[in-house]
């Protein structure tokens, strides 16, 4: 083709017109002689004599000059001029809009792209944060929660995990009638089981006994018919009324409309419903809370041997208290308050108050005081999970910034005459910064849809016959802000890198180069190097994290726990909730045991009152020669009544002294047995056979005649704890645990189990039949749940990094067609060629795997307090996960490469 | 075909030259090269529009903002300047067509050429 452009520019020469101006002017007539050039050629004419006519059109420039002289901005710069002044900010941002919506009607791929990647990002960060928000940051759906304050036992200097310990109801009437800086003190029992007899059989509800006022401390007001009244929750057993929690209304009652008056027969006592809990409230609880809510005064009722005296007897502490503190009135003054109110009652009631103080926490404290733990692995946890996300959300951002990219080379000359024409960069930069955010908000709202569908989809796994006790994560106002805060700044995060570099052109340089500016696309090849890399690193990042946490829930699963998991099958009765006496309760544990044994394949039975990793700590233990260092420095320990043959079911072997025996009777002498870590801490270096300790509650002591060894009693993950063990016949209780030890796997036995206990007890219901190893697997199982999504958002990183590498390495591949079909043409083979662009790929990779290797060693040490048994930098997570990464990105580079060796020289050769 | 400034046929067609151009943009946007083509073929020849005069012509009408030209890409191939007819333009064309037809007839009318 004949330089046309040449010969235009020299003929405009003498008008000394703006380069830029000059420059256009010059391609459009350039264009115009190229077109004719080729048509004078195809009709036949020589080139020579085709390029002479072609440059014929340009004698007599006369009419041309004049025209270009007599408008000095010449028309086609018209547009060059800046807005107007009447447009204001607005109005341009309102044109940008329509002009961003013309573009993306243009380019619906495009578009959906964009949307679907980072809508898969943003619904991520949304669903992590609706979580949060739900069970951190808003779980309790009361009126100022922040006025509320959480009334509990301050635990000895022998503190284990931070959970709140109870107070009794006495100690709470008092702490309401005297203290000055609560307005008003409720008390609530933890969540107990409770049994509902229909006119179908019985059914398991969960129930909390709470005083007369909980209602109103907390400022609720029911969703249908009333609260509790003063009058009903005055004098004991006197009002058996119930209100039930708005899930179960919804899914057990299915919305009866007249549901309020209905009679629940629980544990054999006939309460009426008298009202209906407020939607999402399910008591002081974050995640698992009440069906319903029973009167204090109906607690020894409704569990007569668990709550004995539960009203009156000031050691018997079983309730938490929520507090409202008068306006005006801080924690601290409530703290100090409970201090002096502690030291009242002790003096009063030296017997059972003397060491007790009660403390005041914020009332998050007590929220996930079911989950034994305090609030602060949640937070962890949350904080873990939202940065994984975070990362995701980023490299979507990256990715879209890399496609913007390729957009913006392509847009590259509607840019360079934009500029030409006089925009200013900040206008350009502003038109297109609104197209991304813009295209940030539509994924918003995808990414909204997504999380929300996410969410439904996790929640769906909880355990469904419990569904309606879990909190529920909800769309709120704060998940909304949150998704259009990050939807907008993620907008101007993939926008803002694209938009400052195309506006960065050089005009001039620009519009001189011709069609293949090989330097630019060097430059944004390097950007887009430098974007993959940190893709790489981050996935690799999460994909360890994943590895690392994956490895620890296995180890976690393999640990001893102290007892035998693998032939172990437990299920839970309670005969006094059935109405059974105390003889006939005996007489049914002795008639399951008996029954149990004979079946073909249990080596042995035994009750116990605690389910494995299920055990709850209680204070006020004693022991001989135990001498406390302060007042409030009491015993706590884990109580276990057994009946005989205990030790050998469970698999807990016992080191020292002699199991029960059927010799240990409730008229013989008071025996126990403790732990080994109980016996060496309290008497090192001494015999323990022989001591004595007396539980809390008992005015007698008992005997130690034997040491087991440590088991795990509330969780996997517990520090030693001490145990107690007492005999079934010397501390009744009505509802109890069998524990089965099978020859073999335990699982086919279960429902002959159940089919045996329903033969001994046809009232009775068996509930929660389970195998050793479900336990211990639903022990894990929010562990399991935090690192499912970790495992999750790494694979989804992982394959958004490889959509990215991939995307680049066709695009390179594409600018190199040229440079690849000079080497096959100088002789490189296929091969070479395959090699020189996987090479250029993967060492992209390499380099952002040692980038995330450094940064994990570096996130190690955050790691390491939650890793159980697995070190931060444990090889074979690496390794899988540089495994993984590595085959995928291979897969990612190997197609382009393969492309790219198959290129045809000529074809490729030609088109340069 | 470009006879010296300033003769009656140079007048004549600088008159006449707006009128195409704009009507070949009524229907869709062109560039250059396509508005001079269409001119030759659809005069079979008669009338031909050089670079030098075909611009300039594009220009004044977009200075006037008549036309609006705009530089559009297709993929696989250059960009390109096209330009199309701004509703003043749209309307300038109606008028002028009119004021043709018109001036047609009374020439018509006047030399005995039969009007089509």
């Amino acid at each position: 083709m004949p330089d046309f452009r040449s010969a235009i520019l020299e003929r405009l020469a003498p008008l000394h017109l703006d380069p830029a101006q000059e420059s256009l002017l010059a391609e459009e007539l350039a264009q115009h002689l190229e077109d004719r050039f080729r048509e004078l050629l195809a009709g036949g004419l020589p080139p020579d004599e085709a390029q002479r006519r072609a440059l014929a059109e340009l004698e007599d420039p006369g009419p041309l000059r004049t025209a270009v002289r007599a408008a000095p901005r010449p028309p086609s710069y018209a547009l060059a001029s800046p807005a107007p002044r009447r447009d204001n900010v607005l109005g341009e941002l309102a044109r940008d809009a329509r002009h961003a919506i013309r573009t993306f009607a243009h380019a619906p791929l495009f578009v959906f792209t964009v949307v679907l990647t980072l809508g898969f990002g943003i619904g991520a960060n949304s669903a992590v944060f609706t979580l949060l928000d739900t069970l951190l940051l808003n779980p309790l759906p009361v009126p100022d929660p922040a006025a509320l304050t959480a009334v509990s036992t301050l635990r000895g200097a022998k503190s284990g995990p931070a959970a709140p310990l109870p107070v009794s109801y006495a100690d709470l009437a008092d702490i309401q009638t005297r203290s000055q800086v609560f307005s008003s003190v409720a008390g609530y029992t933890s969540v107990r089981p409770v049994t509902l007899q229909t006119g179908r059989g019985s059914e398991r509800l969960f129930a909390e006994f709470v005083t007369g006022n909980y209602f109103s401390t907390l400022g609720l007001r029911p969703a249908l018919g009333r609260f509790f009244l003063p009058e009903e929750t005055t004098t004991a057993g006197s009002s058996a009324a119930a209100v039930i929690s708005y899930s179960c209304w919804q899914s057990r009652f299915a919305a009866a409309p007249d549901i309020v008056g209905r009679v629940l027969e629980l544990n054999r006592v006939r309460f009426t419903v008298i009202g209906v809990a407020p939607p999402r409230f399910i008591g002081v609880n974050a995640i698992f809370g009440p069906n319903l809510w029973l009167p204090a005064t109906m607690a020894e009722r409704t569990l007569p041997d668990e709550m004995r005296n539960v009203l009156t007897d000031r050691a018997k502490a079983v309730f938490l208290g929520v507090a409202r503190r008068s306006p005006g009135a801080s924690l601290a003054q409530a703290q100090a308050n409970l201090g002096t109110l502690s030291s009242a009652l002790a003096r009063e009631y030296p017997d059972t108050n003397s060491g007790h103080t009660f403390s005041a926490q914020p009332i998050t404290a007590a929220l996930f005081g079911s989950a034994g733990a305090g609030t602060e692995p949640f937070v962890f946890a949350g904080a873990g999970l939202l940065l994984a996300v975070a990362i995701v959300l980023l490299i979507a951002c990256s990715n879209i910034a890399n496609l913007l990219l390729a957009r913006a080379s392509a847009r590259r000359r509607e840019v360079a005459i934009r500029l030409a024409l006089g925009a200013s960069r900040a206008r350009l930069v502003r038109q297109l910064l609104t197209e991304s955010v813009l295209l940030g908000l539509l994924s918003g709202v995808a990414g909204l849809a997504i999380g929300y569908a996410g969410l439904e989809l996790l929640w769906s796994f909880r355990p469904a016959e419990v569904a309606s006790n879990f909190n529920t994560p909800a769309l709120d106002f704060a998940v909304l802000v949150f998704t259009f805060a990050v939807s907008l700044l993620t907008g101007l995060l993939f926008g803002s890198l694209p938009a400052l570099q195309s506006s960065r052109i050089d005009v001039a340089e620009f519009l001189k180069e011709e069609s293949h500016s090989a330097g630019r696309a060097r430059a944004r090849v390097t950007l887009s190097n430098l974007l993959l890399v940190s893709q790489v690193a981050f996935s690799f990042l999460l994909l360890i994290t994943g590895g690392l946490f994956l490895r620890s829930i296995a180890r976690a699963a393999n640990i001893n726990p102290g007892f035998d998991v693998r032939h172990l099958a437990v299920l839970l009765t309670n005969p006094g909730q059935a109405g059974y006496t105390k003889p006939r309760t005996l007489a049914f544990y002795d008639d399951v045991r008996a029954r149990v044994a004979a079946l073909p394949g249990v080596v042995a039975v035994s009750w116990a009152s605690n389910l494995p990793l299920w055990g709850r700590l209680t204070s006020g233990l004693k022991a001989e020669g135990y001498i406390p260092q302060t007042k409030s420095d009491s015993l706590t320990a884990i109580l276990n009544t057994v009946s005989i043959d205990y030790f050998e079911t469970a698999g807990i072997p016992v080191a020292e002294g002699r199991e029960f025996l059927s010799t240990d009777r409730e008229d013989s002498g008071p025996v126990a047995i403790v732990n080994e870590k109980l016996a060496h801490d309290l008497w090192p270096g001494q015999n323990p056979l022989g001591k004595r300790i007396q539980l809390p509650g008992e005015n007698f002591w008992r005997r130690v005649t034997g040491v087991a060894r440590n088991a795990n009693y509330s969780s996997l993950a517990e520090p030693p704890q001490f145990c107690v063990y007492v005999p079934l016949a010397q501390n009744y209780s009505d509802g109890m645990t069998l524990y089965v030890r099978t020859a073999g796997d335990p699982s086919p036995l279960l429902a002959s189990l159940q089919r045996e206990v329903r033969a001994a007890g046809p009232e009775i219901m068996a509930t929660d039949v389970r195998t050793g190893a479900t336990i211990v697997g639903q022990a894990l199982f929010s562990a399991r749940m935090a690192v499912g999504l970790l495992t999750l958002f790494g694979l989804v990183a992982l394959t958004l990094a490889c959509i990215g590498l991939y995307g680049l390495m066709s695009y390179s591949v594409n600018q190199r067609r040229r440079e690849i079909g000079v080497r096959m043409a100088l002789g490189a083979r296929r091969a070479n060629v395959l090699s020189l662009v996987l090479r250029q790929g993967m060492s992209l990779v390499a380099a952002g795997l040692i980038l995330g290797f450094a940064a994990n060693l570096l996130c190690g040490r955050l790691l390491e307090r939650l890793l159980y048994g697995v070190s931060p930098a444990d090889p074979l997570s690496f390794a899988a996960a540089a495994g993984v990464l590595l085959l995928i990105a291979f897969c990612a580079c190997y197609l382009p490469a393969r492309r790219a060796s198959r290129l045809d020289p000529l074809a490729a050769l030609r088109e340069g | 075909m470009t006879p010296p400034p300033g003769t009656p046929d140079h007048e004549w067609k600088k008159g006449s030259a707006e009128l195409l151009v704009l009507s070949l943009l009524e229907q869709e946007a062109r560039h250059g090269y396509d508005i001079s083509k269409l001119i030759e073929t659809r005069s079979a020849g008669a009338l031909r529009f050089h670079v030098t005069s075909l611009y300039p012509l594009l220009y004044r009408l977009e200075a006037r903002g008549l036309v609006q030209g705009c530089w559009v890409e297709k993929p696989q191939q250059r960009r390109r300047r096209y330009y199309s007819l701004t509703p003043a333009g749209r309307k300038l064309l109606r008028a002028q067509r009119k004021h043709w037809q018109n001036f047609v007839a009374a020439i018509g009318r006047i030399t005995g050429i039969e009007y089509a």
